[in-house]
């Protein structure tokens, strides 16, 4: 699908303006009106303050994969920080603002001062406005959002809904006294006359009252529902948390259970228990946590119990940078603990495949006996969109079913079989009785450390990798034929790599991908058969150290292109295609 | 009853345990523990309590960390889970949360349980999960062979202190009263009749429970915890110890003597 139209607005305020929630809004009203939304706020860390709050959501006709880098138009509920924010405009981008602030400004100091060639201001009475509504200066952000309507004619009646749902705990007074608030913005909007080139189109898409528009924290937890996990337990940490605070609500109406526990060693203590007890259960971390279960991976590879664990990556090392987006756990994730240990690690590289592939971990953790390792970020976790549970279905892993009743002879929990994968009693079974261990064992479970068995046993957890590398499907490549450059890219810097791929065929070189979802074990085949037909490789990801890149590296057995970049925000695909064309003039 | 019944390699014993049924619950793996062990004694008041509870081999889950304790499940006909250092409590709770229907019996080493897990005993005893939690309590790592544990008395020599202890050992009867336990139990390994006793209410409570089972090493630890010493000084709590009383649960711990029986059980709805 042709992309027609493409506008990025931001709603910046000091925290306690409400730019977040307007931009909630408006997310949803645009989304309910049909066009696909990508949404990702920036705010302090702080818990209060004066601290900059700025609301970031891109708007489309066609599927979005980034949420853009540079606005069309900016809704500036305070000044100094929209001040500084107005060099993110577009040439001729629109900034809508206060005409008649609260306090008296020196030019110098209000936003309309610093409207310069090439930005289009317009100034509405947002505080009056608001105080004629709703007797406080509270609702200027709903204000704000009804003179950009009226500015761009986008239909009333989506924001109308959207307040509503926004309002919906609230009782109806609030809910009318907003909806009034933003029709005397409207109104004001539309007096306007109209001078940028800023266009939402006829505006329509088909409507989706039902659509959802979520993040991915929020795809996650809805995939662990939809799992049936009987479990969660977990350790609140940045940017993981929400993930429990859902849950928390929606797990014991269907009959889980969910744990706060001391440390994130003993959440993924808890879950490897009710993994080993027959039921789904998860948990979810971000870097410093995953470092303390650390051990208990290892301990559900060696004693080959279920259970799914979710990374949202941040910037670290240590605590590093709490609130920051980065892909720097990959390492960790696929490498991380003592010996050989191998499991499966997948990373989603949308809020659907939050759901989508959390579901299939799931399935794969129960099929193949096996911690599986989620890898999402912050960026990922915080982000919105648009999305439609319909196309979100598992299955392709099956469920457990219990082993036979051999009568005849002992029990092996562990039996060596040509997939690895040994057939699984549980507690409650009669007659199977077995013990699982985190030391190296026989068939039956008993302590072994002969050189042999240990070979054996090793083997036999590395083939149930392998049998699932063969069982995934195809990783997903863009571009056919002869490619100069070939885009390797995991994670939430897919959706970069997609769109900058579209950049640099526009300026005429042929450039393709290959995103694999699942990391490890890497589809060797898939990924030699694609760099063959690639000039250059380069590996686009968001660390330093070019953790993928070594990885693409050591299976193409050839250098690669490392773009692993580090910015405390998702990663730009301006940078990519500069990255790109830079080293197409170095080898011309 | 005061020698341990289970020795070793004896066929004797062996056939004497198998009439009285006990087998039920041994594994065909013989232990590994060394003979004179009083790992012996508390398997087999373990075994004799659940046989008196009538549980069934396929409903039991035996959870353990690390340690000469750790071998534990392999030697009972149970589902079992030999967990890693220190984390027994968490996985067990986990086991009991998602299958209610399952028993749970947690145990751990001094070492294991109260110095690298001790950080989750305050909160297994918070969450109050109803599984059993018997701490295998000799006063030494013995599966490392012989360094000190965080219930070595001071003083003590041993391989990491070869000049003596420097630090005052844990009294794990005080904590776990302290952390608000609901049962609270001793018992020595030398008396498994009692033992088994202590054992079998600690299961029926519902809720955490938890019982210091004091043990001998008889191979790394030739000073403290010798069964003579403890013959003479382990007596049973006296008749006229109200274990409902939690103040007075903590005067019998605070006293520096050894003792066998329930120090406190909370009464019901409290």
């Amino acid at each position: 699908m042709k992309r027609q139209i493409d506008i990025t607005i931001e709603i910046c305020g000091s925290a306690g303006d409400g730019s977040i929630a307007a931009g909630q809004i408006f997310n949803h009203a645009l989304s309910y009106l049909g066009y696909h939304v990508m949404n990702f706020d920036s705010y302090p860390a702080e818990i209060r303050g004066f601290g900059k709050s700025v609301a970031h959501t891109r708007v489309s006709d066609a599927p979005l994969h980034t949420p853009g880098e540079r606005v069309d138009c900016l809704l500036a509920l305070d000044d100094p920080h929209s001040i500084a924010h107005l060099a993110r405009l577009k040439p001729r981008g629109v900034v809508i603002y206060d005409s008649k602030p609260m306090d008296y400004h020196e030019e110098d100091q209000a936003v309309a001062g610093f409207i310069e060639p090439g930005m289009i201001g317009y100034g509405a009475p947002l505080r009056e406005l608001s105080i004629t509504a709703l007797q406080s200066a509270k609702s200027r952000n709903i204000v704000a959002l009804g003179v950009m309507a009226g500015l761009f004619s986008i239909p009333p009646e989506a924001f109308h809904y959207a307040i509503g749902k926004r309002f919906a705990a609230k009782n109806k007074g609030v809910i009318e006294a907003n909806i009034h608030a933003f029709d005397l913005g409207l109104e004001h909007g539309r007096s306007f006359e109209k001078a940028d080139p800023v266009s939402f189109g006829d505006a329509d898409l088909g409507k989706r009252p039902g659509v959802a528009v979520v993040s991915g924290n929020e795809a996650v937890a809805k995939a662990c529902l939809d799992a049936g996990i009987r479990l969660y337990a977990g350790y609140p940490i940045t940017p993981a948390t929400k993930i429990m605070e859902i849950l928390a609500r929606q797990l014991p109406k269907q009959d889980g259970v969910i744990i706060q526990t001391e440390d994130e060693i003993s959440a993924i203590g808890h879950v490897v228990g009710a993994g080993f007890a027959g039921t789904r259960a998860a948990t979810a971390t971000s870097g410093p946590g995953l470092c303390l279960m650390t051990e208990f991976i290892n301990l559900a590879v060696m004693a080959e119990i279920p259970i799914v664990v979710i990374d949202s990556q941040r910037a670290g090392p240590s605590t590093g940078l709490p609130t920051k987006t980065e892909q720097s756990d990959l390492n960790m994730a696929v490498f991380g603990g003592s010996g050989d240990s191998p499991r499966p690690v997948i990373a989603p590289a949308s809020v659907e495949e939050c759901h989508t592939l959390t579901l299939t971990a799931f399935e794969v953790a129960e099929a193949f006996q096996v911690p599986v390792i989620v890898l999402i970020d912050f960026f990922l976790s915080n982000r919105m969109e648009d999305v439609n549970w319909q196309r979100s279905a598992p299955g392709r892993f099956g469920q457990y079913s219990p082993p036979p009743v051999d009568p005849g002879g002992a029990y092996r929990r562990y039996r060596l079989t040509d997939n690895g994968v040994s057939p699984r009693a549980l507690p409650g079974d009669e007659g199977l009785y077995y013990v699982s261990t985190g030391l190296e064992h026989n068939e039956r479970g008993f302590p072994d450390y002969t050189a042999a068995n240990h070979r054996r046993m090793g083997e036999k957890r590395l083939r149930k990798l392998d049998t699932l590398g063969r069982q995934w499907p195809e990783p997903e490549t863009v571009g056919e034929d002869e490619l100069e450059i070939g885009l390797v890219s995991w994670g939430s810097t897919i959706g970069a790599a997609r769109e900058a791929i579209e950049v640099l065929r526009g300026r005429g070189i042929r450039a393709g991908g290959f995103f694999p979802r699942l990391l490890w074990p890497v589809h060797e085949k898939a990924m030699r058969r694609f760099a063959r037909r690639c000039a250059r490789v380069a590996v686009v990801e968001m660390n330093t150290t070019g953790q993928y890149a070594n990885i693409v590296e050591q299976t193409l057995a050839r250098r690669v292109l490392r773009l692993g970049r580090v910015h405390a925000a998702p990663y730009p695909v301006s940078d990519i295609v500069d990255a790109i064309m830079e080293d197409t003039r170095q080898r011309a | 009853m005061n020698e341990p019944l289970l020795h070793t390699d004896t066929a004797r014993h062996i056939d004497t345990v198998r009439q009285s049924g006990l087998l039920d619950y041994r594994s065909e793996a013989m232990p590994i523990w060394c003979p004179g062990c009083g790992y012996y004694g508390i398997t087999h008041a373990v075994n004799n309590a659940l046989a008196g509870l009538a549980i069934a081999t396929k409903d039991l889950v035996v959870v353990s960390g690390i340690g000469c304790s750790g071998r534990y499940p392999f030697f009972t006909k149970c589902y079992g889970l030999h967990a890693i250092h220190g984390r027994a409590l968490p996985v067990a709770s986990g086991i009991k949360l998602a299958r209610p229907e399952l028993t749970v019996l947690a145990l751990s080493g001094d070492g294991d349980g109260l110095a690298i897990g001790g950080g989750h005993l305050a909160h297994a005893i918070r969450r109050d999960a109803d599984i059993t939690y018997l701490l295998f309590d000799n006063g030494i790592y013995g599966l490392t062979k012989g360094q000190t544990s965080p219930t070595t008395p001071h003083g003590q020599v041993t391989g990491t202190h070869p000049y003596g202890n420097p630090e005052q050992p844990l009294n794990p009867i005080l904590m776990v009263l302290a952390y608000g336990a609901r049962f609270v139990a001793g018992g020595y390994a030398g008396d498994p009749a009692s033992l088994r006793e202590v054992i079998a209410a600690a299961m029926a409570h519902k809720g955490f429970s938890f019982v210091d089972i004091i043990s001998p090493c008889v191979t790394f630890d030739k000073t403290n915890l010798q069964y003579a010493m403890l013959r003479r000084h382990f007596s049973p709590i006296g008749s006229d110890h109200d274990a409902t009383d939690r103040k007075a649960a903590i005067g019998l711990a605070l006293e520096k003597k050894f003792y066998s029986g329930v120090y406190y059980q909370a009464p019901k709805g409290e």
